[in-house]
């Protein structure tokens, strides 16, 4: 059993968390949900053992105060902190992964342990690649080999930061499964923190993280039911309300149908309890006339090969002008690859390129096109150490825009994007949502016709996800942007017009989100429908 | 101390250090830093203190005189004396050069009679004494110049170097280039391996697991200080056969001392490692600790006994100079073991890298900064 008693965690003199109490029993699975920064990491980093607080934990006759009290537990736990791959040596091969852990844990190396390894690789579905190198693996991938290397010493207790993040639908039930089982099976005390509301609901036990403290616990039943009654079908209020989607959450009697509300309700309802309102995002309408299915896009035929092996084979995709494409697909199916082709980050193969009716040959025909595009790359490539607002006039100087119009373009996204009192503030010391409009918006002053997004939600919490969703929207209504954005959210795929599936390289289903459903019926989610084609 | 970890931790950096090509640190960068200061540096000298024996005392002699002592290069000084005070003197290391004219040195050289200048030399720092050597050389030929005198035939410079018989500056540079290597090479790698740990966020699997900190240090440590060790060796191939060095003391102290060197080499990477989160801060951060220090105060540009105040003390602070001294004395004196000053700078290379290994197993924390 694992207790936590009047835990505080500071950060630089800054409070991170603060009097947190709870209990875990054996075998239980704790989640931790919440906004970035709600003190999530700190409050794992704390029970891990691996950052200075204050209060005490105890775990079965242990108590520890402080990391070094921790070293005596440090072998029953299993750690997993937050980042793709981050405990991961990029130029180690799978298998020597494994066996510097096996040794570093002090395993010893018996029948049974063998029988559980290979269990383990075959349950993440590692064992065909045991000589690929860590740095050549994809994300999810490198997050499946991190679980297997946390997991290998059958731990006690199993801390997981974000575990998968970044890690495709299937995946993350494989994932589920190896964590479910070795609850059941070893008793162990799982805790792990989610970003991915569908995995919530199968906790045991469900914490939700706001600015340090714990604001609500209990079961995903236990919680949803608690805010039943602010939930309404949408609709259009003066009285304080927040409205996503076709969703409109009031903490007032609204006259209106209840909603059946989500565990991603949690976070609406409680923005509102702390008068928490979100700026509306407008953008302005844009004032060229928008011509609509226009092919901006045609690929026909990419293929991509590393060495044998094909990382996109013969893909057709097309893409019309105010259309949002959706790119899904397991990990390693070939979207980054795909959209790093069009972008002319890689050479195409095979196949050929049109953009904007004109064939891409050579990189003089791309360059021509370059302000047409803009692109938003997996990690956001901002420069750290500049202001938010020194990176985007940056940016903007890079495409040649005018200081004088740069100054107004920025001026008018930040407050049309909601970033506008971040202006002065650092990439780095910012929340991963701001982060993400902030990125969008560097990649659209220079006003293109197509915006390529690879991954841009991942990591992102619930809010700032929707609300980057309701700025895409914008953009294809009042710009006429073309979007083709990649993601491992199955609810954001209902947010695009058209869905692309990629497995293994090549492209197995190009549909209207519409007609995907009307193929399978009996589908409740999209998540539903992309499992009947990926089992 | 579990050696199965130990042992892990050592395959997983060779691994590590031949996929990314740093192993080829510890070899390349001695090598190119031995190489371009053995050939590249020479030394310009000023302020000689010449001592000057006039038994000509003659027109031309005193001209000579005059010359040198308008020189900025010679600090002249005329006296009365024999030859053998004077030698007496520069033992003492009161004087640098000794210059002697000799009687009826005017009337032979005016007649184109052969006559000859005797200058001795102290050159226990051989690139100051070959520099010396010139400059004296230009001032006779000067003077020559003035009164006609064919100086190449006429006057021979006799110029014996005492100290220093061979007088080669490798033989001065090299030896002192090894310390300097043997120090920011180590210490660089030592300071990179955990940085980087740190920088990537690997370091999470030392900070969440049972893995105590000395397994930690000893097998990040065992790998570099495997590597250089090696390195040691091919440094001493190099020294001895690029360079022609001559070796007259005992290998094995050679060894010795070097080893215990690198130990407390990796013991300042190990330091800088601690206190740096990134790898970029890592290098720059050793270097800045070791590479001027080691330059300055190795005794190799400029002897320690020479330096007075702060920099004397710094020297002594710095492990280079108790190095230094070890190896001029394997490869150009031959003392060995039998010198109790070599034994003493032996045991204090040892207590400097257990020091500073104890102050890295204090100062390393299990957790996030």
């Amino acid at each position: 059993m694992l207790e936590v008693k009047d835990l505080a965690v500071s950060h630089k003199k800054k409070l991170a968390i603060k009097n947190l109490n709870f209990k875990v029993d054996n075998g239980e699975i704790l989640g931790f949900i919440g906004a970035d920064g709600a003190g999530k990491s700190s409050a794992l980093n704390a029970i891990a053992g691996v950052i200075r607080f204050d209060g005490e934990i105890s775990y079965n006759e242990f108590s520890y105060k402080s990391p070094k009290e921790a070293q005596k537990v440090k072998h029953d736990i299993g750690y997993m902190p937050q980042g793709i791959g981050l405990v991961l040596y990029k130029t180690l091969t799978i298998k020597e992964h494994l066996d510097f852990f096996t040794d570093i844990r002090d395993i010893k190396i018996d029948k049974e342990f063998l029988e559980y390894k290979k269990n383990l690789l075959s349950m993440a579905g590692l064992e065909k690649f045991l000589d690929r190198r860590a740095g050549d693996l994809s994300g999810g991938m490198m997050q499946k080999l991190s679980l297997v290397c946390t997991m290998l010493h059958r731990p006690k207790l199993l801390i997981l930061d974000e575990p998968t993040t970044g890690v495709d639908p299937l995946s993350r039930i494989e994932l589920w499964e190896i964590l479910q089982q070795s609850a059941k099976e070893f008793n162990t005390i799982s805790i792990i923190s989610t970003a991915y509301m569908g995995e919530a609901s199968k906790m045991d036990n469900i914490l939700l993280f706001d600015e340090g403290e714990i604001i609500a616990r209990g079961n995903s039943e236990q919680l949803i039911e608690e805010i039943k009654p602010f939930v309404y079908d949408k609709i259009e209020t003066d009285k304080k309300s927040i409205t996503i989607s076709n969703t409109t959450y009031c903490l007032e009697n609204l006259e209106n149908q209840h909603q059946e509300p989500t565990l991603e309700s949690l976070f609406f309802v409680n923005a509102l309890k702390k008068d928490r309102l979100l700026p509306k995002l407008q953008i302005a309408k844009s004032k060229e006339s928008i011509d609509k299915n226009v092919v901006v896009m045609k690929a026909t035929k990419i293929t991509k090969k590393f060495g044998d092996f094909y990382a996109n084979r013969d893909v057709d995709c097309e893409l019309k002008s105010g259309e949002i494409l959706g790119l899904l697909g397991a990990n390693g199916a070939g979207k980054t690859t795909f959209i790093k082709m069009l972008l002319g980050l890689l050479p195409l193969d095979g196949g050929e390129l049109e953009l904007f009716d004109k064939k891409i040959k050579s990189s003089d025909d791309r360059n021509k096109l370059k302000s047409q595009i803009g692109y938003v790359s997996q990690h956001f490539a901002l420069y750290d150490d500049m202001t938010v607002r020194e990176n985007m006039m940056f940016f903007a100087s890079i495409h040649k825009i005018e200081t004088l119009k740069a100054i107004k373009l920025i001026d008018n996204y930040s407050k049309e994007l909601g970033f506008e009192k971040y202006l002065d503030e650092m990439p780095k010391s910012l929340p991963l949502g701001i982060n993400q409009r902030f990125s969008l918006a560097v990649s659209i002053l220079h006003e293109p016709k197509v915006l390529f997004l690879d991954e841009p939600t991942s990591g992102v919490d619930a809010i700032a996800r929707a609300q980057f969703w309701e700025l895409l929207k914008e953009l294809k209504n009042k710009r006429g942007i073309s979007i083709l954005i990649t993601t491992h959210y199955m609810s954001e795929a209902e947010f695009c017009d058209r869905v692309v599936l990629l497995k293994d390289g090549e492209k197995i289903a190009d549909n209207s989100v519409e007609n995907f459903y009307k193929e399978f019926p009996d589908a409740k989610s999209f998540e539903e429908i992309f499992l009947e084609y990926f089992r | 101390m579990r050696l199965r970890i130990v042992k892990a931790y050592f395959i997983k950096e060779m691994i590590e250090l031949i996929r990314t090509k740093m192993i080829m640190m510890p070899y390349l960068m001695p090598l190119l830093i031995v190489i371009l200061f053995g050939y590249g540096i020479k030394m310009q000298v000023t302020g000689v203190r010449t001592l000057i024996l006039d038994n000509d005392n003659s027109q031309i002699s005193r001209k000579m005189i005059l010359k040198f002592e308008h020189s900025k290069y010679f600090t002249t000084t005329v006296e009365n004396m024999s030859e053998k005070d004077a030698l007496r003197e520069m033992k003492k290391a009161n004087i640098d050069a000794i210059i002697i004219i000799p009687s009826s040195f005017e009337k032979n050289s005016l007649k184109g009679v052969k006559t000859e200048i005797g200058v001795f030399i102290d050159a226990s720092f051989p690139s100051r004494s070959t520099t010396i050597s010139n400059y004296i050389q230009g001032v006779v030929m000067d003077l020559a110049n003035d009164f006609n005198i064919d100086s190449r035939g006429v006057i021979n410079i006799n110029t014996r170097n005492l100290f220093n018989q061979a007088l080669r500056d490798e033989e001065m540079i090299v030896p002192g280039l090894i310390g300097m290597v043997l120090l920011i090479s180590p210490a660089i790698l030592t300071a990179l391996i955990i940085a980087r740990e740190k920088e990537e966020g690997t370091i999470f699997n030392f900070y969440s697991s049972s893995v105590s900190k000395g397994e930690f240090l000893v097998a990040k440590l065992s790998a570099i200080f495997f590597l250089v060790s090696i390195a040691i060796f091919v440094i001493f191939l190099v020294a001895s056969y690029l360079f022609d060095l001559p070796f007259r003391g005992s290998f094995f102290l050679f060894w010795l001392a070097s080893e215990l060197y690198v130990f407390v080499a990796l013991g300042f990477g190990l330091l800088v490692s601690i206190i740096s989160s990134s790898q970029i801060i890592a290098i720059i951060v050793t270097l800045m600790l070791t590479i001027l220090p080691a330059f300055m105060y190795s005794g190799m540009i400029m002897p320690i006994s020479s330096m007075s105040g702060e920099a004397f003390i710094t020297a002594h602070i710095y492990p280079v100079m108790y190095y230094n001294h070890i190896i001029y004395d394997t490869f150009l004196i031959g003392q060995g073991f039998n010198s109790p000053t070599i034994i003493s700078y032996l045991l204090l290379l040892f207590g400097y890298g257990i020091v500073l290994f104890i102050l890295g197993l204090l100062l390393l924390k299990k957790e996030i900064k």
